[in-house]
């Protein structure tokens, strides 16, 4: 997997770069409009990462030839302003997503990985698992070393997100809003409460742990040997 | 084309138009009043001059008898040089000028006629008044010099006409001039507001009746220009101090750490401290933009229908684990409907519950009541507010107990303020109230239907 970045801010475009690189991406950086163009038009990149503002052309112009140039690549925007207008003229112009800084690299490698897991056809699995953790979407079931455990509804929706996404971190923020459906920053710890709750009924009994907390990022389903 | 023209000149124009028409009016008349006057005064004349010839004539009745009385006639007419007389017969003919060139007259009465170089008045009757054959007598005057008069008079009345329109056109324009002063003084203490200058005020007393009402609304522009002004400036010097702790904190933190040589373990330990009040401070960020949005009416809230009771719902569903690890009870009362964002609402409304578990003691109960109108009201046991502080509790940074911020990881403050600003965008206003050992917040949209 290969990402164009193209930002001006040399410290944000190395540190963009170094957190996508140590990801698993290969990236790609361009400090300014015309080279981040010339690189984008090239087609060998997966997903690009575009800051609106930037010397030369902007990231709009950028996105307005890259899809004249018939390219479907993913373009994920950056941008320090956060007015309607542009968020509208972003996606019209034919932006996947959005992200208003400052924002948590959690979040932006979040939305990376689901750009990139949108171009491949979505997962029919009807059967998820982890080690001994099995969850059978048809049945709503969910069973950890042939052992079945009670989840409640969103119990169990929290758990095939992580499931579905296991070894990605998830931003506490992005579990809100695929869970719940609550798109706003919330600084409660009802995702916190949540997962605890999660994890008395899959972790607690075994001594192989699954969910993971990783400290000011969020949280990640995966097998950890020790 | 009009509009461009100025008030001043506009009303000068006006004034002179006015005194044109007046002055025209006035000497038109007086000019018709003398013309009156001249032809009364002939009319006297003429009747007593024919009257002393009808004497003197007496009897005529052919044109041989009138060469008798010639002499005399002659005589008498030599007195008066501006008198001519024709005698003509009654078949027309003449029979006696006094003077060549007289022009035909009318056969009875009074005429007034003109001629190259003179104009006459001129009175003809019969010599014997009830006799048809008698014959005709026409006497006429000079009036030349009367005519000249009225001339005089009139050109006269003209110039008058022209200077007086022509003074108070002048003397207009500076009476305007002086009569707009206090609008210039508007202008120039419109001119002088800035920033620094905010608390200028007209003197509304010294204003004319007319100003007054605009002198007034303008002082409230300004007065309402200030309090936005002083409100922005008090919340930057709010950002400043906020953001000044967790960056104070950061610099601390990060320059301890680097003294000396530490484990791996203690720096991770410190970045995931400094992570935290960075965190803390985007958050703080994103608040404020989202404010700083609603503060510029950017905040445009979408229009799709809603079932209330389903939005509370699912929040309540949010937040039950939170709310069941501090044994609180959260149920929701009654439906309503409006028409709205939800995301915005969702937000909004989830700060209110966010804050309501905060401050809900352990056994307690958060109500939330939906009505018709529609009305939401969130309302949960415990806390003691202080009836002052009610309406503060919506500004931003405000805190109940001031010992409760500083470097806590807790909410900035904005929670409630954004909470306002989204029901202000959806037209609606929302009120704390504390009473009988319940703290409530309600909110009131206006009726959608």
């Amino acid at each position: 997997m290969k990402l164009l970045i193209v930002e001006d801010q040399a410290r944000t475009g190395q540190y963009l770069s170094q957190g996508l690189s140590e990801a698993g991406f290969a990236t790609e950086l361009a400090a300014d409009g015309e080279t981040g163009q010339f690189l984008a038009l090239s087609g060998d990149h997966d997903l690009l990462i575009l800051d609106v503002m930037l010397p030369g052309r902007d990231g709009w112009q950028i996105l307005q030839a890259v899809r004249q140039a018939g390219l479907d690549t993913p373009v994920l925007f950056l941008t320090a302003r956060d007015a309607v207008q542009d968020r509208v003229h972003g996606l019209e112009l034919g932006a996947d997503d959005y992200l208003v800084k400052p924002f948590a690299f959690s979040e932006l490698l979040a939305r990376v990985r689901s750009l990139l897991r949108r171009g491949a056809s979505p997962s029919q699995d009807t059967l998820l698992g982890l080690a001994d953790l099995r969850l059978d979407l048809i049945r709503r079931r969910a069973e950890r070393a042939g052992q079945r455990i009670d989840l409640t509804a969103k119990e169990f929706a929290l758990l095939e997100l992580l499931l579905r996404r296991q070894g990605e971190v998830l931003p506490k923020s992005l579990i809100a809003s695929q869970v719940w459906d609550m798109n706003f920053d919330s600084d409660t710890n009802v995702i916190e409460v949540a997962i605890r709750r999660l994890r008395l009924k899959i972790d607690d009994p075994h001594p192989d742990k699954l969910i993971h907390t990783v400290r000011g990022m969020g949280y990640v389903l995966e097998e950890r040997t020790e | 084309m009009i509009r461009r023209v100025s008030l001043g000149s506009r009303l000068a124009l006006l004034f002179a138009a006015c005194t044109a028409a007046v002055s025209l009016g006035a000497g038109l008349l007086f000019n018709r009043a003398s013309e009156q006057h001249f032809v009364e005064l002939d009319q006297q004349l003429l009747d007593s001059r024919l009257s002393l010839f009808r004497t003197q004539l007496a009897g005529l009745a052919a044109v041989t008898e009138l060469q008798a009385r010639l002499p005399a006639l002659r005589n008498e007419l030599s007195h008066q040089a501006d008198l001519a007389l024709r005698i003509s017969g009654s078949d027309g003919a003449t029979w006696f000028e006094s003077r060549s060139g007289l022009p035909p007259a009318p056969a009875a009465g009074l005429a007034t006629l003109h001629t190259p170089g003179t104009d006459y008045r001129s009175l003809a009757v019969r010599l014997a008044q009830d006799s048809p054959q008698s014959p005709q007598l026409t006497l006429y005057l000079d009036i030349t010099h009367h005519q000249h008069f009225l001339q005089g008079m009139q050109r006269l009345i003209w110039l008058t006409v022209g200077l007086s329109a022509l003074a108070t056109a002048l003397l207009g324009a500076w009476a305007v001039r002086s009569g707009l002063r206090p609008l210039r003084q508007m202008g120039q203490v419109a001119a002088s507001v800035s920033a620094r200058s905010l608390t200028t005020r007209l003197p509304v007393a010294q204003m004319p009746e007319e100003l007054a009402e605009l002198a007034t609304s303008m002082n409230a522009m300004l007065q309402r220009l200030d309090d936005a002004f002083q409100r922005l400036s008090a919340f930057s010097a709010d950002i400043a101090h906020e953001l000044r702790t967790p960056l104070s904190n950061l610099l601390t933190h990060t320059q301890v750490t680097l003294t000396r040589p530490r484990s791996l373990e203690e720096y991770r330990e410190a970045l995931h401290g400094n992570l935290e009040e960075l965190q803390w401070m985007a958050q703080m960020i994103n608040d404020m933009l989202f404010l700083a949005k609603a503060d510029h009416g950017l905040l445009v809230p979408g229009q799709a229908p809603l079932a209330l009771h389903e939005e509370v719902d699912a929040l309540l569903e949010y937040y039950a684990p939170l709310a069941e690890d501090s044994d609180v009870q959260m149920l929701r009362e009654g439906e309503a409907l409006l028409q709205g964002d939800r995301h915005m609402l969702r937000r909004a409304l989830s700060n209110l519950l966010d804050n309501a578990l905060r401050f809900t003691p352990a056994g307690g109960q958060i109500r939330v009541t939906l009505e018709a109108g529609p009305k939401i009201s969130v309302a949960n046991t415990g806390g003691s507010i202080e009836a002052a502080a009610l309406p503060r509790l919506f500004d931003r940074f405000y805190r109940v107990d001031p010992a409760r911020r500083e470097g806590s990881s807790e909410h900035a403050g904005l929670g409630l303020a954004i909470t306002r600003s989204i029901v202000q965008a959806h037209g609606g206003s929302i009120r704390a109230e504390c009473e009988g050992g319940w703290t409530r917040f309600v909110i009131g949209f206006p009726d959608s239907q």
